[in-house]
């Protein structure tokens, strides 16, 4: 049984046994393979340009997030009057009216959720780099969850689009998305790209190092 | 064997690039940096510029959400509002677009837009949704910009740019000059005003008002402004006239202009017009305009000159030739070395007019008047009209007139002799109407009435109308006399016959020796004396009779008369003077005598006389009764007979007699003119104009 709790020393690895598993279709090349034999995909034993590409992609999706702070997300005219929301003012806007509910939702949608991303992913590359202590197993959940979760923070940019397209009566109300929605959604896109390029296997290496 | 000392060889490891192993990943963050710093050196540069602009007071002004907008277009929003230092005044820091605020000149106008309901109509009604926005207006210049400019407190009248010509208007009442009232050229709104201020000097409202191009070509000098808010109702020779110039004019008052002569001369900011109260007054004006190429000229009048002021018209058969300028008084020095004062009106006279052309006309005109002064010209003071002591000076042409000439004063203006108005008492306003009013042929009325009642006094005090009831006296003395008179008691022939019968038969009687018939003959008296007592019995009726006869002798309507007579004096108060009044008492005196006369003829008469005799023969018979006895009766028979019938003889001149009834009757119409001519004075009494206007 392949996942016990306790960590176990005596369990071979297939990079210690000089084999190499295609990442695509998933069949087991020997090590000095370089191009997968039923699929033609590259194979790797691990992806040397990992943690670099997880960190241009958080850094940018930071950038693209900090744009989304700055910058109005919804510009709801009502009769005439133009009010241009930023996330962050929309969050406090609906709970000074009192929608509590609503307003956690979107806080955790929109603020929690992608900044909590961005620090576990930032976490998970520094372990590999520099080993610590902490679980591997724990570290395995962790990047689980960030790859399950990540999708949902779109729901903001979803929210945005809805009203958008729905709220359009003319001078009366109107809801326009603003450029934030766009840098937002980008956002979001950064952080799953950055989670996707995430070698999970960069973990057990870390792990098996921390172990000899 | 050792190796040979093989070289040593510097083997150094490819040096491995940091770079090589760099992903292509990388530019994405690389190109989300630059796009964030794109973005956002885009916006620090897109940002506005700041400027600040000084309202008094910034109604609804909210930072952050009142937009800045020029001609309709939003170029900026809002961003600070505070006060000044001292806290006089609001400061409103707004961010305007950069491309815009660069033309923003210093004389640029910032102004809150509000919703505004006036009788001008409703303004800014966007603005009660939306909220208030502030609206610029300037003229976009090159060059240095300005970044803080000083608000209006309202919207300015004129926008910077509005291509139109700024005029003043000026009136005595600033009532006609409401604020943002209209200007009407021909019913077209063309222009608009401002606030009205009032001037310095106090005297009157003065506005600024422009008018804007195309339509601003049709302002000159010439050109005259007048109120057209409400209506006007005037009351003049041609009726009624009731003018309302429209709707939204009387609502929102205005002026209108019009240019009716040409010649004027161009206008700038500074020209001043005045407000006229009515078209009618403005045209009149233009009519009184005395072109620049006047004739100046003197006029010295001895009299008061008071109503005489510049500007008032000289006028020449009529016609307006020219105005007076000024008036001023001066000492001279009199023929006989008395100093006076004199009035010196220094007028001067269109040769335009004059139908001569304005520059060249001058030595013409003067020679005209050299020439008419010859003939008897003089000027004169007269009044404009009879119900404005207002004067006027006069060219009246009165060739009675001593010869005089026009002569040079001191300063060389010529002097145009004058004469003494023919008004001269004219100082007080209402004199003139009061003069009017004494000429009405009211006096003559008046005159006519009195007249009236001294004919009346006359009729009453005329010696037929006092011997009115002489002759009444005089009647019923006859109507006595007709009784008493001896004559009545002569017999008519035949009563006389019967009683001379009867004396023959008493005669025969005596002489057939009586003696036999004694005592038949003293039954007979017996007889005789019961019948003389049936006939005594008769007598009160005679009596009776004869009070009857006087009854209507009295009855004459004498009563009547003089109650008439009395009604038609109390009614006298005002009477119209006619022949047929004056001729009444000669008329009443010769029916008088005619009543007269015909008792006279009734007194000679043998009717008369007939009955006198009756009545006489009527003692004799009452005497001769004893002879008379058997015929006694009868006798009284006809006696009453004659009496009824002398009484139906007074009768026809009592009640039913022509004279009366025609006496009536004159007397009657003269108590119903009596009425009207009361009714007249009443009238007039009431309406004291209905003399004016003839009803």
């Amino acid at each position: 049984m392949a996942h016990s709790r306790s960590p176990q020393p005596a369990l071979i690895t297939a990079r210690a046994a000089h084999l190499l598993a295609c990442r695509i279709c998933g069949r087991v090349h020997p090590a000095q393979t370089r191009t997968c034999l039923r699929c033609g995909a590259r194979l790797a034993s691990r992806d040397k340009t990992s943690l670099q590409r997880v960190m241009a992609w958080m850094i940018a999706g930071g950038f693209a997030y900090l744009f989304a702070n700055i910058y109005p997300m919804l510009e709801t005219t009502t009769l005439g009057k133009t009010a241009s929301n930023t996330l962050l003012g929309g969050v406090v806007e609906l709970f000074i009216h009192g929608s509590y509910g609503v307003g956690a939702i979107v806080f955790f949608a929109s603020i929690v959720i992608p900044v909590v991303k961005l620090i576990i992913i930032a976490g998970l590359a520094w372990r590999v780099r520099f080993p610590g202590k902490s679980s591997a197993h724990l570290r395995h959940k962790m990047y689980e969850m960030v790859e399950f979760i990540g999708r949902w923070s779109m729901i903001d940019v979803f929210v945005v689009a809805l009203l958008s397209s729905l709220v359009q009566l003319g001078s009366a109300i109107s809801v326009k998305p603003g450029i934030a929605a766009v840098s937002f959604a980008l956002s979001v896109a950064f952080t799953m790209l950055a989670a996707l390029s995430f070698d999970c296997r960069l973990i057990w290496d870390a792990d098996k190092d921390n172990e000899l | 064997m050792t190796l040979p000392d093989l070289p040593h060889m510097d083997i150094t490891p490819p040096s491995h690039s940091p770079l090589r192993n760099l992903s292509w990943v990388w530019l994405a963050p690389l190109f989300a940096l630059l796009v964030t710093l794109g973005v956002a050196w885009k916006s620090y540069n897109d940002r506005g510029t700041l400027v600040t602009i000084t309202f008094p007071t910034a109604t609804g002004v909210i930072a952050g959400e009142t937009s800045v907008k020029y001609r309709d277009v939003v170029i900026g929003q809002v961003e600070d509002v505070r006060f000044t230092k001292d806290l006089k005044k609001v400061v409103v820091a707004a961010r305007i677009d950069k491309d815009v605020a660069e033309t923003l000149p210093a004389d640029s106008q910032f102004w809150v837009v509000s919703p505004k309901v006036s009788a001008n109509g409703i303004s800014g009604l966007s603005t009660v949704l939306s909220g208030v926005y502030i609206e610029g207006a300037w003229l976009p210049t090159e060059g240095t910009p300005m970044h803080a400019f000083a608000g209006l407190a309202s919207e300015p009248m004129v926008r910077p740019g509005r291509q139109g010509t700024r005029i003043k208007l000026r009136s005595k009442d600033g009532s006609s000059l409401p604020e943002g009232g209209p200007i009407f050229f021909r019913g077209v709104e063309v222009g608009k005003m401002d606030v009205p201020k009032v001037t310095e000097s106090g005297d009157s409202a003065i506005v600024e008002a422009f008018i804007h191009a195309p339509n601003d070509r049709f302002l000159t000098t010439a050109t005259r402004f007048w109120d057209t808010s409400g209506f006007s109702v005037k009351l003049g020779a041609g009726g009624l006239d009731l003018s309302v110039s429209s709707l939204g004019a009387l609502v929102r008052g205005g002026v209108a202009f019009d240019t009716t002569f040409a010649g004027g001369a161009a206008v700038d900011d500074s020209t001043v017009f005045n407000l006229f109260v009515d078209e009618d007054s403005a045209r009149q004006s233009i009519f009184n305009q005395i072109g620049d190429e006047a004739l100046p000229m003197a006029v010295i009048f001895s009299d008061s000159v008071n109503g005489l002021q510049a500007g008032a018209p000289v006028e020449y058969r009529g016609l307006r030739v020219g105005q007076v300028t000024g008036i001023n008084a001066f000492i001279d020095a009199g023929p006989n070395g008395r100093k006076a004062v004199k009035m010196r009106a220094t007028v001067s006279i269109d040769p335009q007019a004059l139908g001569l052309d304005g520059a060249t006309g001058k030595p013409e005109v003067l020679a005209f008047l050299e020439q008419a002064v010859q003939t008897g010209l003089r000027a004169r003071l007269a009044t404009s009209s009879i119900f404005s002591a207002s004067l006027k000076v006069e060219l009246a042409e009165l060739p009675d007139e001593e010869p005089a000439k026009i002569t040079l004063d001191a300063d060389g203006v010529p002097v145009l002799p004058s004469v003494d108005s023919d008004l001269p008492d004219v100082t007080a306003t209402a004199e003139g109407v009061m003069k009017r009013i004494n000429d009405l042929p009211i006096e003559e009325v008046m005159n006519q009435a009195i007249t009236l009642m001294a004919s009346i006094e006359a009729l009453a005090a005329d010696e037929g109308t006092r011997a009115a009831p002489d002759a009444l006296v005089k009647l019923l003395e006859d109507s006595r006399a007709l009784v008493n008179k001896e004559d009545t008691q002569a017999i008519p022939s035949e009563l006389r016959g019967v009683i001379t019968d009867l004396r023959t038969v008493v005669a025969d009687l005596q002489t057939r020796g009586a003696m036999d018939h004694l005592a038949s003959l003293l039954e007979s008296a017996d007889k005789a004396a019961s019948r003389a007592a049936e006939a005594a019995q008769d007598f009160p009726q005679l009596v009776a009779d004869l009070r009857d006869l006087a009854a209507k002798a009295k009855a004459l309507k004498t009563d009547e008369l003089v109650a008439s007579t009395t009604t038609l004096i109390d009614s006298a108060n005002a009477m119209i003077n006619t022949d047929a009044a004056r001729a009444l008492p000669a008329d009443l005196s010769a029916a008088l005598a005619q009543v007269q006369a015909a008792l006279q003829e009734l007194r000679e008469g043998g009717a008369i006389t007939n009955t006198n005799a009756a009545l006489a023969s009527a003692k004799d018979a009452a005497d001769a009764v004893a002879i008379a006895a058997n015929d006694l009766p009868k006798l009284t028979a006809e006696l009453n007979d004659l009496l009824s019938k002398a009484d139906a003889l007074v009768a026809a001149y009592g009640a039913k007699s022509p004279f009366n009834a025609e006496t009536l009757a004159l007397l009657r119409e003269f108590k119903l003119t009596a009425k009207s001519v009361t009714q007249l004075a009443r009238t007039i009494e009431r309406n004291p104009n209905s003399l004016l206007i003839g009803r």
